[in-house]
C-alpha cells in the first residue's frame, strides 16, 4: 500500500479511460503505460497534478526495426511508471513534455541526440554528448548503423559568437577545478554570472551501444567502468536488471556482501566529495584530511573485493568473493577508527567561519525547484525532499537494516555537503550492522548464460544518487539494449539554474556540492 | 671613505643578492615543510637532507625549460615585469637592517620607510602587469584581483606602518629598530596583530589568497608564463613573503637587536636574530594559511573596509594617546 | 652544467593531469598521490593548474574523439623538454573501451608517450614507481636505441617503461603560436 495514499494507478485510470492509453500492471516498474504520441502528454499532466513528486528518471530510447521505442521513466513518490510511445522510424516525432515537467529537457536532447527522436518544443541545436565533428543525421544507437566507423566531419573552426557586454569564461575541458574534462562557458557580467552553458560528452565512450555487442558477464566489467568512483553501483544496478529478467533469487548472505560494498563505495565517494570541496575553496588541509581517512576504507574494500578501487566483485547470482570471518574483525577496527575521528569533521564542516563564509547561502536550490527539476540524491535531500531508493524501493539487504534518511532544508551548497557527511555515519552504522548480521550459506548461485527475452528497470541508489538502468534482452547472450540515467545526468540542471546570478568565485563550490561524475554522465 | 670591495661584497654576497636569494629558498623549504606537516605529509624529503634543496631544484629547472611567449601577449611588458618585479623587491629589501645596519652602508634616509613602501607597490603593480600582459583570460582575472586586493590593503598597510613610526617619533628604518629595546609588538600588540592579517593579505596567502585561487583562475597571473620568466615570477613571490616577514620583524620584534647585547661579531649575532624572527613569522604565516579556507574576493574587500580599516584607524588613535600620554611616563 | 641541469629535472618534476575519458578510477588514484600516504611532494613532484609550468602530462583515459583534439592542445602548449606517462589500461591501450565508437583507444595514436603504467585503475605506488622510472631512464647514458624494460611485480599490477627518446631540443622556437588556454 502506497505509503502517503496516492494511488497513482487508479487515478490515471479514472482520468484516461476515453483515451487511446492502456496501463500494464507489473512491468516496466509499478505499471507500463502504453500510449501514443500526443496522448503521453495528457498522462504526464494528470502525474504532475497529482503528485509533486512526480519527475522523469529517464527516457530511453530504442530501435525497434520499423518504429523507434520512446519510453518515458517517470518516479511519482511510490511509484516507478514507464510511458512507452512508438513512433515511426520515417517521420520519428513527437512532442514534448519539457514544458509540462522540466525535467524532461536533458534527456530529450540525448534521445534526439542518440537515435534521432525529435521532440517538438524541445528543439536541439548541435551535438548534445557526441563530439562536436559527428557527422549529422547519424545517430549510433539505431541497430543499422556500424557506429565504429563512422567517418568524422573534419573540426569546425571555433565560431567568436558576440555576447554583447557579457565576458565569455571558459571552464574546461582542462581545468583545475574540474578533474575530468567538460565544458562548462560562463557568461559573466562583472563578477556575476548571467548564464552557464554547458557542453557535456567529452567522455562520451559509447557504452550503451558497446554492451550490445558483449555478453552479460563481460558487460558486468563494462558497466562498473562507466564510474571509477560508484562502480559497484554500477555493477550491481547491472547485475540486478539482469537477475530479475532471469527469475533469479540471490542467496541472503550475497545480499548482505553486496550491501556491504555498495556502503563502502558510497563511504569512499562521500569521503572523496567532502575532500575535494575543501580543495575547491582552497582549504587544502581540509582535503589532505578527508583523504587521509579515506585510504583505511580503500583497505577494507580492498580486503572485501581484491580492489582498492574498481571492486568487479559483483557477478549474476550473487558476489565473486565471500567475506572471510578473520576479515571481519580487521573491517570493524578500521570502522570503528573512523567512527572516532568523524564528530570532529562533523564540527568543522558545521562551525568552521570559513566554510560557512563560502557554503552557506551558495547555490541555494528552493525545495519546489528541487522537484520541478527531478534532482536526487544529496542534491535533493539538502532541499529537503527526501527520495532514498535504498528507503523508497528497498533492494538487497537494505530492507532489513535501519537507517535514518538525511535531509537538510537549507538547500544551500552547506546543506548538501551536510548531508553527506551525516550519511558517512549512516553508512559505518549499515555496514557494522551487516556484518553483525551476516548469514551464512552460500555467497552466489551459479546463473545461465543466455538470458530469456525481457525487458526490466532498475534503481540502485549510488552516492550521487538514483540509478537508473533499463535493461531488454531478446533470448540471446548479448543484451538488445542497456540505457543508463546517471545521477549527475539528473542534477546537472540544478547547477545551470543555481548558479545564475552568483559571483564566479562561488560557481566551482557550487559545482563541486553537486558532486559531478561526468564519467557517468556521458558514458 | 668608501671601501669599495666590502661595499661590492654587501651588495652581492652578504647580506645583499646572494644571502637574500638563498634565504629565500630556505623560507619556502621551510614554508612547505610545515605546511606538509600541518597535513600530515612529510613535504619535500629526498632533495637534498630532508629535501632543502628542493627550491634551488625546482629554481634550477624552471631555467632550462623553454620559454614560450604567447603571439598576442605585450612582448616587452611581457617579458620584462616578472624580472623587475624580482628586482624590486630585492632593492626593497636591501633597505632592511639584516644585520644591523642596511645593505648599502648609509643608504638609509630619513623617511627611507615612506619609500620602502612605494617600492613594495610598485613590485605589486609588476605582477598585475605581468598577467595583464599576457592576455589570458585567467591571468586578467587574476591580475585584476591581485590589484583589487593590493588597493584596498595598502592602505591600512600603510597605516599601521606608521603606528612604530609614532612610537619611534621617526619614519627611518633605523631609528625604529634602534628605538625597540622592548619590541613595540608588546608595546602595541593591537597594531601588530592587524599588521600580521593585513600582511597576510597583503602577500596573497590564505584566507586571502583569492588571486591564486586554483580552482576560478588557474594559476592567475602566473598562468601563462613558462621557463625561465615563471622562474623569475615564482621567486619573486616567494622574496615579497619573506620581505613582508622582515618587515615585520623590522617593525615590530626590533629586527637584528637580540635580548642579550653581544659585543663579539655583532653582524653576525644580528643576522641570527634577525633570521629567527623572520623565520617566526613565516611560520605563523604559513600557519594560518593551513588553518584556513579561502575568502572569495567581495568576502575580501568587504572584510578591509567593514573590520580592519576602521580598526587600523582605532589602534593608530589609540597608539597616538597612549606614546604621548602614557609611556613617557613608564 | 648539464649535470645540474639534470639533477634539477630529476628532482622537480612537475605534473599535469588530463583526463581524456576516463572513468575516474585512474583519476581518483592519480589524485591520491598527493595524499598524505603517498605524498609525492617528497620527490619534488608537484600538480601544477597550467600546462605552461607542467613537465610531465599524466594522461588518463582512452582518449574520447571529442578530447583528442584538446588533448593535443594541451601537450602543445607545454614547454620543452615535457614527457607523456599514460596512466592506466584504457590510457595504454583502450582497456574495457577498445572498440566503442567515441575512443581513439590510447594515448600513442594522439601522442608519443614516454612511459605506459597499465593497471585498471594503477595502484598509486604503480604510478609513483612509473614516474622515478620514467626520470631513471632519463638519467641513465642514452646507450642502446631500444631501452626497454619489463617488470612484474607480485601484487600490483605490472609497469613497463618503454620508448624513451633521447633529450628533446632545448632550443626550440621561443614563440609558438597558441590562444590562450
Amino acid at each position: 500500500m502506497p505509503s502517503n495514499g496516492i494511488d497513482i494507478l487508479k487515478i490515471l485510470e479514472d482520468k484516461l479511460q476515453n483515451k487511446p492509453v492502456q496501463i500494464v500492471p507489473g512491468t516496466l516498474g509499478t505499471a507500463a503505460i502504453i500510449t501514443k504520441s500526443g496522448s503521453h502528454r495528457d498522462v504526464f499532466q494528470i502525474l504532475v497534478d497529482a503528485d509533486e513528486k512526480t519527475a522523469v528518471v529517464s527516457i530511453t530510447g530504442i530501435d525497434l526495426g520499423e518504429n523507434l521505442g520512446v519510453y518515458y521513466h517517470v518516479r511519482t513518490s511510490n511509484a516507478l511508471l514507464t510511458i512507452q510511445i512508438e513512433v515511426p522510424k520515417a517521420n520519428p516525432t513527437l512532442a514534448s513534455v519539457n514544458d509540462i515537467t522540466p525535467s524532461a529537457a536533458f534527456h530529450e536532447l540525448e534521445v534526439t541526440d542518440l537515435i534521432g527522436a525529435v521532440f517538438e518544443g524541445n528543439p536541439s541545436s548541435g551535438h548534445f554528448v557526441l563530439p562536436d565533428t559527428w557527422p549529422e543525421g547519424v545517430y549510433p544507437l539505431r541497430k543499422d548503423v556500424n557506429a565504429c566507423e563512422v567517418k568524422l566531419d573534419p573540426p569546425a573552426a571555433e565560431e567568436k559568437s558576440d555576447d554583447g557586454k557579457l565576458v565569455k569564461i571558459v571552464i574546461g575541458p582542462q581545468h583545475p577545478a574540474l578533474l575530468e574534462p567538460e565544458k562548462f562557458v560562463v557568461l559573466v557580467e562583472g563578477e556575476t554570472v548571467r548564464e552557464v552553458r554547458p557542453r557535456i560528452g567529452y567522455v562520451h565512450r559509447g557504452i550503451e551501444k558497446a554492451s550490445e555487442s558483449r555478453t552479460y558477464l563481460q558487460d558486468v566489467y563494462l558497466v562498473e567502468r562507466i564510474c571509477g568512483i560508484c562502480n559497484s553501483c554500477h555493477a550491481c544496478a547491472f547485475v540486478e536488471s539482469v537477475e530479475k529478467i532471469l527469475k533469479l533469487e540471490v542467496p541472503p548472505r550475497a545480499k548482505y556482501l553486496r550491501t556491504i560494498i555498495l556502503e563502502l563505495n558510497r563511504l569512499h565517494s562521500h569521503l572523496l566529495t567532502l575532500g575535494h570541496a575543501g580543495l575547491e575553496i582552497g582549504y587544502e588541509t581540509l582535503f589532505q584530511y578527508f583523504w587521509r581517512d579515506r585510504e583505511p576504507i580503500m583497505d577494507i574494500t580492498e580486503i572485501l573485493t581484491g580492489n582498492r578501487v574498481i571492486s568487479s566483485s559483483m557477478t549474476v547470482g550473487g558476489v565473486r568473493r565471500d567475506l572471510k570471518e578473520t576479515d571481519i574483525p580487521k573491517v570493524k577496527a578500521v570502522l570503528s577508527g573512523l567512527k572516532k575521528r568523524l564528530p570532529f569533521y562533523v564540527k568543522v564542516y558545521r562551525e568552521e567561519p570559513t566554510i560557512g563564509l563560502r557554503m552557506q547561502k551558495v547555490g541555494t536550490l528552493k525545495r519546489e525547484n528541487a522537484l520541478k527539476l527531478g534532482v536526487v540524491g544529496p542534491v535533493a535531500r539538502g532541499s529537503g525532499v527526501d527520495i532514498d531508493v535504498r528507503k523508497d524501493a528497498p533492494y538487497e539487504a537494505y530492507g532489513e537494516i535501519p537507517f535514518k534518511v538525511i535531509t537538510y532544508d537549507a538547500g544551500d551548497t552547506w546543506a548538501r555537503m551536510n548531508v553527506r557527511m551525516d550519511e558517512v555515519e549512516e553508512s559505518i552504522n549499515i555496514i557494522e550492522y551487516a556484518l553483525d548480521h551476516l548469514p551464512e550459506g552460500p555467497f552466489r548461485v551459479r546463473a545461465p548464460r543466455v538470458v530469456p527475452a525481457g525487458e526490466v528497470v532498475n534503481r540502485v541508489e549510488a552516492p550521487r544518487g538514483e540509478l537508473f538502468y533499463y535493461v531488454k534482452s531478446n533470448g540471446t547472450a548479448f543484451p538488445d539494449r542497456v540505457k543508463v540515467r546517471t545521477p549527475t545526468f539528473a542534477n546537472i540542471p540544478a547547477f545551470l539554474t543555481t548558479a545564475v546570478g552568483e559571483p564566479l568565485a562561488d560557481v566551482p563550490p557550487n559545482f563541486v556540492s553537486l558532486d559531478p561524475c561526468f564519467s557517468c554522465t556521458d558514458r | 671613505m668608501i671601501d669599495y670591495p666590502l661595499l661590492i661584497f654587501r651588495v652581492l654576497v652578504f647580506p645583499g643578492f646572494t644571502f637574500i636569494l638563498l634565504f629565500t629558498m630556505f623560507c619556502d623549504w621551510v614554508e612547505r615543510k610545515v605546511e606538509a606537516r600541518m597535513q600530515n605529509r612529510m613535504g619535500p624529503s629526498f632533495t637534498g637532507p630532508h629535501g632543502i634543496l628542493q627550491p634551488i631544484a625546482d629554481f634550477i629547472k624552471m631555467l632550462t625549460k623553454e620559454e614560450i611567449t604567447p603571439c598576442d601577449s605585450k612582448r616587452n611588458v611581457y617579458k620584462y615585469a616578472p624580472i623587475l618585479a624580482l628586482s624590486v623587491l630585492v632593492f626593497a629589501m636591501a633597505f632592511l637592517p639584516i644585520d644591523g645596519s642596511s645593505v648599502i652602508p648609509g643608504v638609509s634616509f630619513a623617511g627611507d620607510l615612506i619609500f620602502v613602501m612605494a617600492l613594495v607597490s610598485v613590485a605589486n603593480f609588476m605582477l598585475f602587469l605581468a598577467g595583464w600582459s599576457s592576455t589570458n583570460p585567467y591571468s586578467a582575472i587574476g591580475a585584476a584581483r591581485v590589484m583589487t586586493q593590493f588597493l584596498g590593503y595598502d592602505i591600512p598597510l600603510v597605516l599601521l606602518a606608521l603606528v612604530p613610526a609614532f612610537l619611534a617619533k621617526s619614519l627611518t628604518i633605523s631609528t625604529i629598530v634602534a628605538s625597540q629595546w622592548l619590541p613595540f609588538a608588546i608595546l602595541a600588540p593591537w597594531a601588530f596583530v592587524l599588521f600580521i592579517i593585513t600582511m597576510q593579505a597583503e602577500l596573497e596567502k590564505d584566507p586571502f589568497d583569492v588571486p591564486h585561487a586554483e580552482s576560478e583562475v588557474v594559476a592567475g597571473h602566473e598562468t601563462e608564463y613558462s621557463g625561465g620568466k615563471l622562474a623569475f615570477l615564482k621567486l619573486a613571490r616567494d622574496v615579497q613573503i619573506v620581505f613582508g616577514a622582515a618587515l615585520i620583524t623590522v617593525l615590530f620584534l626590533g629586527g637584528a637587536n637580540g635580548p642579550v647585547p653581544f659585543g663579539f661579531l655583532p653582524e653576525l649575532w644580528g643576522t641570527l636574530w634577525f633570521v629567527l624572527k623572520v623565520l617566526v613569522i613565516v611560520v605563523l604565516s604559513e600557519y594560518l594559511t593551513v588553518l584556513f579556507a579561502r575568502l572569495r574576493i567581495d568576502q575580501v574587500v568587504r572584510v578591509n573596509w567593514q573590520f580592519i580599516l576602521p580598526l587600523t584607524v582605532l589602534s593608530l588613535i589609540l597608539t597616538l594617546s597612549l606614546a604621548y600620554w602614557v609611556y613617557p611616563m613608564v | 652544467m648539464t649535470n645540474l641541469a639534470m639533477w634539477a629535472r630529476l628532482k622537480s618534476p612537475w605534473v599535469i593531469h588530463f583526463n581524456s575519458g576516463a572513468c575516474n578510477g585512474c583519476d581518483i588514484e592519480v589524485v591520491a598521490l598527493l595524499t598524505p600516504r603517498y605524498d609525492v611532494e617528497r620527490f619534488g613532484i608537484k600538480l601544477e593548474p597550467s600546462p605552461r609550468h607542467a613537465d610531465v602530462l599524466l594522461v588518463t583515459g582512452s582518449v574520447t574523439k571529442q578530447c583528442a583534439d584538446r588533448l593535443k592542445r594541451i601537450y602543445d602548449q607545454m614547454p620543452q623538454p615535457k614527457f607523456v606517462v599514460a596512466i592506466g589500461a584504457c590510457a595504454c591501450s583502450g582497456g574495457v573501451f577498445q572498440g566503442t565508437y567515441g575512443t581513439l583507444g590510447g594515448v600513442d595514436k594522439v601522442l608519443p608517450v614516454n612511459a605506459y603504467i597499465p593497471g585498471c585503475p594503477p595502484r598509486p605506488e604503480a604510478i609513483i614507481d612509473g614516474v622515478v622510472k620514467l626520470l631513471n631512464a632519463l638519467a641513465a647514458p642514452p646507450a642502446p636505441p631500444k631501452a626497454s624494460e619489463e617488470e612484474a611485480a607480485t601484487e600490483a599490477p605490472a609497469e613497463e617503461v618503454t620508448e624513451v627518446p633521447a633529450e628533446t631540443a632545448p632550443d626550440a622556437p621561443e614563440e609558438v603560436k597558441k590562444d590562450a588556454e
